[in-house]
């Protein structure tokens, strides 16, 4: 008789391996992963698209055909098609609606009660850990205004040219707060190309504790993975941490890189709007950066028919 | 299943039956979770050997019609190199791999 699977063991070695390789498509084909995602299809997600388009087709021809008229669309479909998992457009707004029962009508802080409410509501759509408060830190802002941040310079030369998307963004002319994230173009790495891209700033110079536990909490937050999340649209990113700021007089709480606000599409005139920024629970490093657009507990599935 | 126009190139069944011994819903998620791992990479696969020029055509098309093995005979005619065997090659290897990972959980105590 052979040995049993570990099932979770088993799992947790495919995800990563899914994860990794979405994220080394990503990094080299950025214009072609937004072009599909901009069509509605993640690319790991090509065969329910496919098996939706089949849907479709079968169910017109079907419909032309039916001679009943208490035909039942669903019952005609083929399998594939009933078991298709939740669409980002449906995400997006199961999210809208929750979020809106849950946070103040004003941009204001959160009590834990409305904290863990969100973090469960996050949780049920989104399938992942995040919370304001994590190992016992957390930020002066956990729901706020985020503004429109410009590319950070990855190593030293770097310039707006050698990033791929959002160039008329422009590039800070200094380093951000945690400094280069590679010493030479030769050592930027895909996952450090992929930190600078959806990056966050948060004011932890505003933290009660920053300069007295400045070694621990400047190690802490570098490149802390957080969600940040438009109530106003549904759309979820995760981002890491790499710079500091706003300023409190700008009004606003956050900051975002031209890629994750571009996802977000966090601005109103003037160039902010409200989101919810959670840390992301994820010592082994699973969660991918990037737009949010299914359920990481319950990834799409292959269609049988 | 519904069909994309390299399935035949990869056989991804074959790794199926060694999923076996689970129940069908984590075998099904197993399956989800590994299928997307191979678009991933036959996607990035393409795209590298395919010039810049064609993505958002082929992209376009892809979109359209993912079932579509003319899709086969467009990057034929637009990539130097043998895509065919290079995505034969390429689901040979991830399937190894996908194997090694299905064997060593055998072994991994729960």
């Amino acid at each position: 008789m052979s040995p049993a699977l570990n099932t979770d063991f088993l799992r947790s070695r495919l995800k990563l391996k899914s994860q990794q390789s979405e994220l080394l498509l990503k990094t080299r084909h950025p214009s072609a992963v937004a072009f599909l995602e901009s069509a509605g299809v993640r690319p790991g997600s090509i065969r329910k698209h496919a098996a939706k388009l089949l849907a479709a087709g079968s169910a017109a021809g079907t419909i032309l055909l039916s001679p009943s008229p208490n035909f039942s669309l669903r019952t005609a479909l083929p399998p594939a098609s009933q078991s298709v998992s939740i669409s980002p457009f449906d995400l997006h707004n199961n999210l809208i609606s929750q979020l809106k029962s849950q946070l103040p009508l004003q941009v204001s802080p959160l009590d834990e009660n409305q904290e863990n409410h969100i973090s469960q509501t996050l949780h049920a759509n989104y399938g992942i850990h995040a919370s304001a408060v994590l190992e016992g830190n957390r930020l002066n802002r956990s729901y706020g205004l985020i503004g429109a941040e410009q590319h950070l310079p990855r190593y030293p030369g770097d310039s707006i040219s050698q990033h791929d998307q959002f160039q008329k963004s422009g590039i800070t002319p200094g380093r951000g707060a945690w400094g280069y994230f590679a010493p030479s173009k030769l050592a930027l790495t895909p996952d450090l190309i992929e930190k600078e891209k959806y990056y966050v700033a948060v004011q932890t110079l505003y933290l009660p504790d920053w300069s007295t536990r400045l070694p621990y909490l400047r190690d802490w937050y570098k490149h802390r993975k957080v969600v940040v999340v438009n109530p106003k649209n549904g759309k979820a990113i995760v981002a890491v941490i790499a710079d500091s700021g706003p300023a409190a007089w700008t009004g606003k709480h956050f900051g975002g890189s031209p890629e994750v606000m571009g996802y977000l599409e966090a601005k109103d005139g003037k160039q902010r709007g409200p989101v919810v920024l959670f840390f992301v629970d994820d010592p082994q490093n699973q969660v991918p950066l990037g737009p949010l657009e299914y359920n990481l507990e319950n990834p799409p599935q292959l269609m049988s028919s | 299943m519904s069909k994309i126009f390299y399935d035949h190139l990869i056989l991804i069944e074959e790794i199926i039956p060694q999923l076996e011994p689970l129940d069908s819903e984590s075998r099904d998620e197993l399956i989800g979770i590994i299928d997307a791992t191979f678009h991933h990479q036959i996607l990035d696969l393409i795209l590298t050997h395919l010039p810049k020029i064609h993505h958002e055509d082929f992209l376009t098309r892809f979109h359209s019609t993912p079932h579509d093995e003319a899709l086969l005979d467009y990057l034929e005619a637009r990539i130097d190199k043998n895509i065919k065997t290079e995505i034969q090659s390429l689901a040979q290897k991830l399937k190894k791999e996908i194997l090694s990972e299905v064997k060593k959980s055998k072994h991994h105590h729960k």
